[in-house]
């Protein structure tokens, strides 16, 4: 058969890896033929140009007229770990563009990649994860991750990951909690939150302490942080990093609507805390701790100690955020209320 | 097109065209002149030509043709223009002439003459020494090889020697191709860096935003957590309240009921006994007594001796009747019998007395008798003679009826 190669030496440029890309328009279309092909060689090589093509996001928006997520779905179950390596790494390019993302969820692919999670090779684990991680900050993906009950399995797999796929799927599940939190609570989620709040990684502190937030936000939620994760929160209230203090202000200031929470949250001495967040001028926590303290201040016992600190909201006032000197104005009227 | 019909439209607007005449048929052309002294005598007969062969008559496409003006008198407008293309053409030549690269001017004593190089050009080299030599071949050599075949040079030679730095400075060269290469990498890589740069921008954007949201939900949540309160406290103070104006009410009434009972029960002491005094049980009981039995048998004693003295008189009525009776029909029948039954009848009443005393019962009443009996006579003899014969006889026969 004619080959455009004339001789039997590759030129030197050239990569033996990846399948030769037609030129133009054509470059898509025969990669999606040959993906089709039952020879392993070729599909791998193919693989290998597309995922460079899709960087593009033309190429992207190209391969999806064209129909390649037909033709990637099945192999997402091949037997060869390269073919799904490549396929999920290619999946997670074009989760990437917002194109992409929308027919992903279109097409199913969620449901499709719950197979993947229990995958031997950590690479493809690694791919599924920052699927669903992109997917879960569109509203339809988090949609599509309910509809697939992916979050049992997800929260079941914190206990077993590594910690960078630890931190992808709490990333997931905090945008996901946002929405829906009834199931994570079923799965017994914040048993789970709690002891990753103790963990080694300040990274998987912080995105735990967010999920708890998320879980907060849902009235069911609070009741069960209420009931066990109080003392904990305030304890990372003093962690050195401040994403991890933001993250568990944020928290805390859902856990103590609730009358218990607010209880809770003064027996484990959250005040002194608290009010170091707000002294400090450029913490992220500032906002979520005025807030907090606003909260507590309602309980007559909070309301007793904070008068003591109501300078602390006056230096407050001076903030450039406005959002800041609003919510340090509430706390005064709060805290110097009569009944 | 356009420029070929400018001429015409500029002559057109100037002068309105008009034109009449009758229509008549054109004379030939003559192919010659007519000569200056051709004899005017002779006239040729009129030979009219065929339109189709008239060359005055245009024939095919009209639409790019040179118009001749209207006005044989130039256009004073139309010659400045063309005045202005002379100028400008000589002026653009004139130009070209200037732009070509010229030889300079030659200098003072000195003239410049066109060369032509000669045929075979000579290289301008270092002067070749020339040396004559004259050989000569042996008999017996060999014929040496035909030597190759040069063909006569045929054109022109031409050579040329490129020194360093006549083609192109690399340096100055090499300088674009570099500043693209570089500023493209070094693009690239502030493109990236700004891509990175604004995520990680918009991821602080995202996060303070979040924050915000979460700030702003949680005052929502607490609001409501208040409202909350409130509202429970509020309706746990009015069904206090509500208690409260019950018990008041009910004391109210409790109070009023209470008063109302009491003036109504304070006669109630007295009436009673006045109602038991009414109705008599309270009595005396001698005054009972009395009034129970004492004067019902009174009064039937009074009835009974009333009624015996009432059978008296009517006896004595019912006697004294049959007496008159008799002695009626005694004194009508005969005066004889008159006697004998005058005594008869007089036993009769002394023997129904003692009868009638026997009937009645005993104590006081033979007294009372005797009294009524008395009475009865003395009352008898004056007066009801006549009528007691009536009664008597009606008591007479209520007595039988009586007795019967």
């Amino acid at each position: 058969m004619a080959h455009a190669r004339i001789s039997a030496s590759l030129p030197p440029d050239i990569d033996p890896t990846k399948a030769p890309i037609a030129f133009g328009k054509r470059a898509l279309p025969k990669l999606n033929e040959e993906l089709q092909s039952p020879e392993l060689l070729t599909q791998q090589r193919a693989l290998m140009a597309l995922c460079d093509l899709v960087h593009d996001p033309e190429n992207v928006y190209q391969a999806i007229e064209i129909g390649f997520l037909d033709n990637l779905k099945p192999l997402l179950l091949h037997h060869d770990g390269t073919v799904r390596q490549k396929t999920t790494q290619i999946l997670y390019i074009m989760a990437m563009h917002n194109v992409g993302r929308q027919e992903l969820i279109q097409n199913g692919v969620i449901s499709a990649l719950t197979e993947l999670l229990d995958d031997p090779v950590d690479i493809c684990r690694k791919h599924t994860h920052q699927i669903f991680e992109m997917m879960a900050k569109l509203p339809e993906g988090v949609v599509g991750i309910l509809h697939a009950s992916l979050i049992p399995s997800l929260v079941f797999k914190l206990k077993t990951e590594s910690d960078e796929i630890q931190e992808l799927i709490l990333d997931t599940l905090s945008n996901c909690l946002r929405v829906e939190a009834s199931e994570g609570l079923a799965t017994g989620a914040v048993t789970i939150l709690k002891e990753k709040l103790t963990h080694s990684s300040v990274a998987i502190r912080s995105k735990a302490a967010w999920v708890l937030l998320e879980i907060g936000t849902h009235p069911a939620g609070k009741s069960v942080l209420c009931e066990e994760v109080v003392p904990a929160l305030v304890g990372l209230l003093e962690d050195p990093d401040p994403e991890v203090q933001a993250a568990a202000t944020g928290a805390l200031m859902f856990a103590t609507v609730k009358p218990q929470g607010r209880f809770s949250a003064l027996g484990a001495e959250a005040i002194p805390p608290l009010l170091k967040l707000v002294a400090e001028e450029t913490s992220k926590a500032r906002l979520s701790a005025i807030k907090t303290l606003t909260l507590l201040a309602e309980l007559p016992d909070g309301r007793k100690t904070l008068l003591d600190h109501t300078d602390t909201f006056q230096q407050c006032l001076n903030d450039p955020r406005e959002a800041v000197q609003r919510a340090a104005k509430t706390a005064i009227s709060v805290i110097k209320w009569k009944p | 097109m356009l420029p070929a019909r400018d001429p015409e439209v500029v002559a057109g607007p100037a002068v309105p065209y008009s034109y009449c005449s009758r229509p008549r048929a054109l004379p030939a052309r003559p192919k010659y002149r007519a000569t200056l002294h051709a004899a005017e005598p002779e006239k040729e007969p009129v030979r009219y030509a065929n339109l189709m062969y008239d060359r005055r008559v245009v024939r095919g496409n009209t639409y790019a043709l040179q118009v001749v003006p209207v006005s044989t008198q130039p256009n004073p407008l139309e010659i400045q223009k063309q005045r202005e293309a002379r100028r400008r053409a000589l002026a653009r030549k004139r130009a070209k002439e200037q732009m070509q690269p010229r030889t300079p001017e030659p200098v003072e004593g000195r003239e410049h003459i066109h060369v032509q190089t000669e045929l075979y050009l000579e290289e301008i080299s270092d002067r070749v020494i020339e040396v004559d030599i004259e050989c000569q071949t042996d008999a017996f050599l060999d014929r040496p090889p035909t030597p190759f075949f040069i063909p006569a040079k045929t054109g022109k030679d031409v050579a040329t020697q490129i020194e360093e730095g006549e083609l192109f400075d690399f340096d100055v060269e090499v300088k674009p191709i570099l500043e693209v290469l570089i500023g493209k990498t070094v693009e690239q890589a502030l493109l990236e860096v700004m891509e990175e740069e604004e995520l990680a921008q918009l991821w602080a954007h995202q996060r303070a935003y979040a924050e915000l949201r979460n700030a702003e939900l949680a005052e929502v949540q607490r609001l409501e957590e208040q409202d909350r309160r409130y509202r429970e406290e509020k309706e746990r103070r009015r069904l206090q309240h509500m208690q409260m104006l019950q018990k008041q009410k009910e004391t109210t009434e409790k109070i009023a009921a209470r008063a109302f009972a009491q003036r109504y029960l304070a006669d109630l002491i007295p009436s009673v006994f006045n109602n038991l005094r009414e109705s008599g049980f309270f009595y005396d009981p001698i005054e009972r007594d009395i009034e129970t039995e004492f004067l019902p048998w009174l009064m039937t004693e009074v009835e009974e001796t009333l009624e015996r003295k009432v059978l008296g008189r009517t006896m004595l009525d019912s006697l004294i009747c049959t007496v008159v009776e008799k002695r009626l029909d005694a004194f009508s029948r005969k005066p004889l019998s008159d006697q004998a039954e005058a005594p008869a009848e007089e036993p009769r009443p002394t023997d129904a007395a003692p009868e009638v005393a026997g009937e009645t019962d005993a104590a006081d009443q033979p007294v009372a008798e005797k009294e009524e009996t008395d009475q009865l006579v003395a009352e008898e003899q004056p007066s009801r003679h006549i009528s007691f014969q009536l009664e008597e006889s009606d008591q007479a026969g209520t007595e039988d009826l009586e007795t019967e």
